[in-house]
């Protein structure tokens, strides 16, 4: 697609060279390179005392004092280094943080990233891991779930340390379940999503236009497309094969999952799905308009959410009901075995970190032991293996101690079952075509074959021409 | 009591000066020229040199020739669904804001009993952080429960569901965009303090009544300001970015109705590591919106009048 | 074309020559009702934000409108003050600072500059001009880069430096918008000036600012206005939490996944009360207008 130089190779343009066609001369350029050799200089060598700049996108104030607390601990095991902890004000303009920092050659030494480290690695702009994972004492290979560090991992190499991982499950509300007598223990609950689709009938009444309670509803495509990797496995098929570094929107498995979800669309829900979402909050937050989470409201029979819910599902006032639990993924109809999915939070050292070593010595702490002060307070939950197994206390207050060990041992157990998600190097661009093709579809906008396969064609087209760039 | 000189003899008279005034010019600007030179030449210039490059801004750029421009007309439909959508917005949005400004600042202007407390009600509005007053709306467009459509249900219409719709999204973001208008009726307000009210009196005295002073007074001394709303609505209308990125993300929701040009460059940069490609992107809107301030300027040789005289 | 100027004679005349009662009292009930129906209009968001700011979370979702907040919860305020991670004195004089000295050096460098492009004339002087309103027409998001580059390169990141100096050396809209303001004022002011002797300065210091202080007055109250709510050069330039302007405050509010709209409405309140407070006291300014004076002689 894109036109290369004749014979293949690249025409490269250093920053230096960019400076000089900018009119700037060559003094600029000297300039620039004398400054950062100048504060290279003053970069205190590495075994002395030594202080590294880590960052955050974002996060609570609660999450931004107990990450400080953590890095006041390593600093009193570790007293030659000191962290200098930066909580982000603004997750939104984050990435602009980043990138800049890194072009003018001004990083933190390490960072929260709330976004696929491949992409990142990829592009150069974070460090290789694996050599130090070699020689870490539990960021090494062999204690993070394959899983989840696939998402980290691109062309051989680590390029991010998946610190924390909600996995996913199906969340339901037990006494909606009792009130209408149906077994509401998760050994019943239905295994593939045929029994799915039957059971949530159940729950559905419409009041004129609009749906008052429902059993099963699709997340807003914003909300689905993050998830959609792990349907599209339950269905047996993939969207994106990192193996062969190739997209497979289109492919049989993905179209019949969307003509399965029309279907139910217009069997249940009036086969209008704007209407659907004018009813309310069908997902697990509040809507941008400001209508109650369903589910928490007693509604919703039934709803996709991460073990983070642990946390969340109390944060948004009282629920209307006290007994939930969680329940692995049903199967779709071409698929075999019930798989999960996850959101990380991940770490990486951006490229230009003057303080490496000092700075995965600190993520190497982070993984194995500061997450666990970091999941009391707000449940992350850890993937490492070497991490003790913890209850999260507010569960734990909730629903009883016995309740919450059982509910956090399901998500770990979801650890072993994960599907590959969140491993592009074109992840973003690709979330955003894809949640354009969700809207499309389940708006009737065009045809799932027709519209899946436009978005084949757009993410591979991104995809190929992110990696030849690579050389 | 004072008598004007005629403009053409001080014209003739001035002459010889030039070249003091010219010194003077430029010592005038001065501090402007040194920032257009640190501030302006070197980041514009890379922008037009990074829009032959594929740059993700943690590497170094690679020239690429025309790739992207040939790829953003010919291959990108998001491109011309931005396009579109921000023609329109600002289509609609500029006069509208233009007129509606100008009719809040002659009535701030007439002096009504309690006028400032009026003043200080429009301007309320444009104190509030855009992110704020988005997420105000935002609530305020709900279907069933927000205060506009309460309102026009009232009047006995039927509402859309503004943020939903993507008819009605694009609408909602312009109605947003309403609220503080109190800047440009600021402006308006400055230009109708400076028309001598001497001026309008001594018409009033020869018996012209209120419209015709309006008309022939009050508006064509005001063209100069009018001419600076219009301009920088027009430029500004075209980089409304965070209402459409809080109202539609970075898919412009619903159906790509709300994504703005300005987002769309936002979402190469940084979501998509393509900052070569948005750079040529801003080339493009630069463009356009040079053609068009310089189609309004060539139209203000008609229009505008200065009281300064064309100098 | 000649003008007559008449000299002021003291009276701001505002009323037009009087015309039978009634049809006044008309007149001043038609302007008042207009008046008050779009006041209304412009003040329900505002209400809906302040309101929002004294509920419950809860309330703020309830399904049915909720004009008035039940139980008002005042305290929001409080919580607002002393949330962690919200300094909010700290915060607000930080913002003062910042937006004072931006406004002090906006509005004395774009004033100087405008009347050079206004009122002088010098060679590639229009040239230069559209150049500079070319450069309102460049989105920042795309010069962003490389602007960043240049102050990382010079050391001056970590600082307000980035952020204050260049507005010392002028802006594009308020030197647009002056420059208009300038054009507006008749010739033979500077003229006769001219041929009594005064050099350019003086033209500019003496006569000209004080005819478009009107003008100055928005340019400041704009100044102070968009550097109040500028969060991202503070957020990209800005490292230690404590140097933070209130409008950065305020993003840290907004927390990952938690949306606590009704503390996010308390805290977007407390950072709009200042320029309400700044803005009734500039009121005066606007309803002082201008009196035109004669020319000595």
């Amino acid at each position: 697609m894109s036109m290369r130089q004749g014979n293949g190779s690249r025409i490269s343009i250093s920053r230096r060279d960019l400076i000089r066609v900018a009119g700037v001369g060559t003094t600029g350029a000297l300039a620039l390179d004398a400054t950062r050799r100048g504060a290279l200089a003053f970069a205190p060598a590495a075994q002395d005392a030594s202080t590294i700049t880590f960052w955050t996108p974002g996060g609570s104030p609660l999450y931004c004092e107990i990450m400080t607390e953590i890095a006041a601990d390593y600093s009193e095991v570790n007293p030659n280094v000191t962290v200098n902890f930066q909580c982000g004000t603004d997750p939104d303009a984050f990435q602009e943080r980043l990138l800049g920092s890194i072009a003018a050659g001004n990083p933190p030494d390490a960072t929260v990233y709330w976004d696929t480290p491949v992409a990142l690695g990829v592009r150069g702009a974070v460090m290789a891991l694996d050599d130090m994972m070699a020689t870490a004492e539990y960021a090494g290979v062999e204690n993070w779930p394959a899983g989840v560090l696939a998402s980290c991992q691109f062309g051989g190499q680590t390029w991010g340390l998946p610190v924390a991982a909600g996995t996913y499950g199906i969340w339901y509300n037990q006494e909606l379940f009792e009130s209408k007598g149906i077994p509401s223990d998760r050994a019943s609950f239905p295994k593939t999503w045929d029994e799915l689709r039957a059971m949530s009938k159940e729950f559905t009444r419409w009041e004129g236009d609009r749906l008052v309670s429902a059993g099963y509803v699709l997340p807003a495509p914003s909300g689905l497309a993050p998830t959609l990797p792990i349907w599209s496995a339950l269905n047996g098929g993939q969207l994106y094969d990192a193996e062969n570094q190739t997209y497979t929107i289109d492919a049989e498995p993905n179209v019949a999952m969307m003509d399965y979800f029309i279907a139910w669309l217009d069997e249940e829900y009036q086969g209008d799905f704007s209407r659907v979402q004018r009813s309310g909050a069908w997902g697990p937050y509040p809507s941008d308009e400001g209508q109650p989470p369903q589910f928490q409201a007693g509604n919703l029979a039934m709803i996709e959410w991460g073990s983070w819910g642990l946390g969340d599902f109390y944060a948004y006032g009282d629920p209307a009901f006290e007994r939930w639990d969680v329940a692995p993924y049903p199967v779709g109809p071409d698929g075999e075995t019930a798989v999960s999915g996850y959101w990380p939070n991940w770490l990486v050292i951006p490229e230009g970190s003057r303080q490496a070593e000092a700075a995965f010595g600190y993520l190497d702490y982070l993984s194995g032991v500061g997450v666990v002060k970091w999941f009391e307070v707000i449940p992350d939950l850890p993937t490492n293996a070497e991490v003790p197994e913890t209850v999260p206390t507010l569960v734990a207050e909730k629903r009883g101690e016995e309740f919450a060990a059982e509910a956090i041992d399901f998500f770990r157990d979801q650890l072993d079952v994960v599907t590959p998600m969140w491993d592009s190097p074109v992840q973003s661009f690709a979330l955003d075509q894809l949640t354009l093709a969700l809207e499309r579809i389940l708006t009737k906008q065009g045809a799932p074959q027709e519209v899946l396969a436009e978005t084949q064609q757009a993410c591979q087209a991104e995809l190929e021409s992110v990696l030849s760039s690579q050389g | 009591m004072a008598i004007a000189i005629p403009t053409r003899q001080a014209r003739t008279r001035t002459m010889p000066r030039l070249d003091r005034e010219a010194r003077a010019g430029l010592l005038f600007i001065l501090p402007w020229l040194v920032f257009l030179v640190v501030f302006t030449t070197y980041p514009v210039i890379g922008t037009f040199t990074l829009s032959f490059t594929d740059y993700s801004v943690i590497e170094a750029p690679e020239w690429i020739g025309l790739d992207n421009y040939q790829r953003m007309f010919f291959q990108d439909s998001s491109f011309w669904t931005a396009v579109e959508n921000s023609a329109f917005y600002a289509a609609v949005s500029v006069p509208l804001r233009l007129v509606l400004a100008l009719l809040l600042a002659l009535v701030l202007n007439l002096g009504v009993r309690g006028i400032s407390v009026y003043r200080v009600i429009f301007y309320l509005p444009a104190l509030v952080p855009p992110v704020a007053a988005t997420i105000v709306f935002m609530l305020m467009f709900n279907l069933d429960t927000g205060p506009i459509n309460v309102g026009l249900r009232a009047l006995g219409l039927s509402p859309p569901d503004w943020l939903r719709d993507p008819v009605w999204a694009k609408p909602a973001l312009i109605i947003l965009g309403l609220w503080p208008l109190g800047i440009e009726v600021l402006v308006f307000l400055a230009g109708l303090k400076e028309i001598p009210q001497d001026l309008l009196d001594a018409a009033a005295v020869d018996g012209a009544g209120r419209w015709r002073r309006l008309v022939g007074i009050t508006i064509p001394l005001l063209t100069p300001v009018i001419l600076f709303n219009l301009v920088i609505g027009v430029i500004y209308s075209f980089q409304v970015f965070t209402p459409a990125l809080i109202i539609g993300d970075t898919t412009g929701e619903p159906l790509e109705s709300t994504l703005m040009y300005m987002v769309l460059i936002y979402r190469n940069a940084f979501r998509y590591f393509s900052m070569g490609y948005a750079a040529a992107q801003a080339m493009i809107l630069f463009a356009a919106v040079a053609v068009l301030t310089l189609l309004i300027f060539r139209s203000a040789r008609v229009w505008v009048h200065y009281e300064g005289g064309e100098r | 074309m000649s003008q007559v100027i008449v000299p002021n004679t003291g009276q701001n005349l505002t009323q037009q020559p009087s015309g039978p009662q009634i049809q006044r009292l008309a007149g001043e009930l038609g302007k008042h009702a207009l008046l008050i129906i779009v006041s209304i209009v412009f003040l329900v968001p505002f209400y809906w934000m302040l309101s929002s700011a004294l509920k419950d979370n809860n309330q703020i979702f309830a399904f049915e409108p909720q004009w008035w907040p039940n139980p008002v919860h005042w305290e929001n305020f409080a919580t607002a003050i002393n949330f962690p991670g919200f300094p909010y004195l700290r915060l607000l004089g930080n913002s003062v600072f910042y937006a004072g000295a931006v406004t002090i050096g906006t509005v004395f460098s774009c004033a100087a500059v405008a009347y050079g492009f206004a009122r002088l004339r010098f060679p590639g002087r229009d040239l230069l001009f559209g150049i500079t309103l070319a450069t309102l027409m460049i989105p920042p998001i795309v010069t962003f880069i490389p602007t960043y580059i240049l102050f990382a390169t010079t050391g001056l990141t970590g600082s307000y430096a980035p952020l204050i100096i260049p507005r010392f050396l002028g802006d594009a809209f308020y030197i647009f918008m002056l420059r208009q303001f300038f054009k507006g004022i008749p010739a033979d002011l500077s003229d006769a000036a001219r041929i009594d002797g005064a050099s350019e300065f003086r033209i500019f210091w003496e006569i000209m600012l004080p005819l478009v202080r009107p003008a100055l007055i928005v340019v400041a109250v704009f100044s102070i206005l968009y550097t109040w709510h500028d969060f991202f050069g503070p957020l990209i330039y800005l490292q230690d939490p404590m140097s933070y302007p209130l409008s950065l405050g305020l993003y840290a509010f907004r927390s990952q996944r938690a949306m606590e709209w009704a503390l996010i409405m308390t805290a977007s309140t407390l950072t709009v009360l200042p320029l309400i407070l700044v803005f009734l006291f500039t009121q005066r300014y606007f309803i002082r207008g201008v009196a035109m004076t004669g020319l000595k002689g």
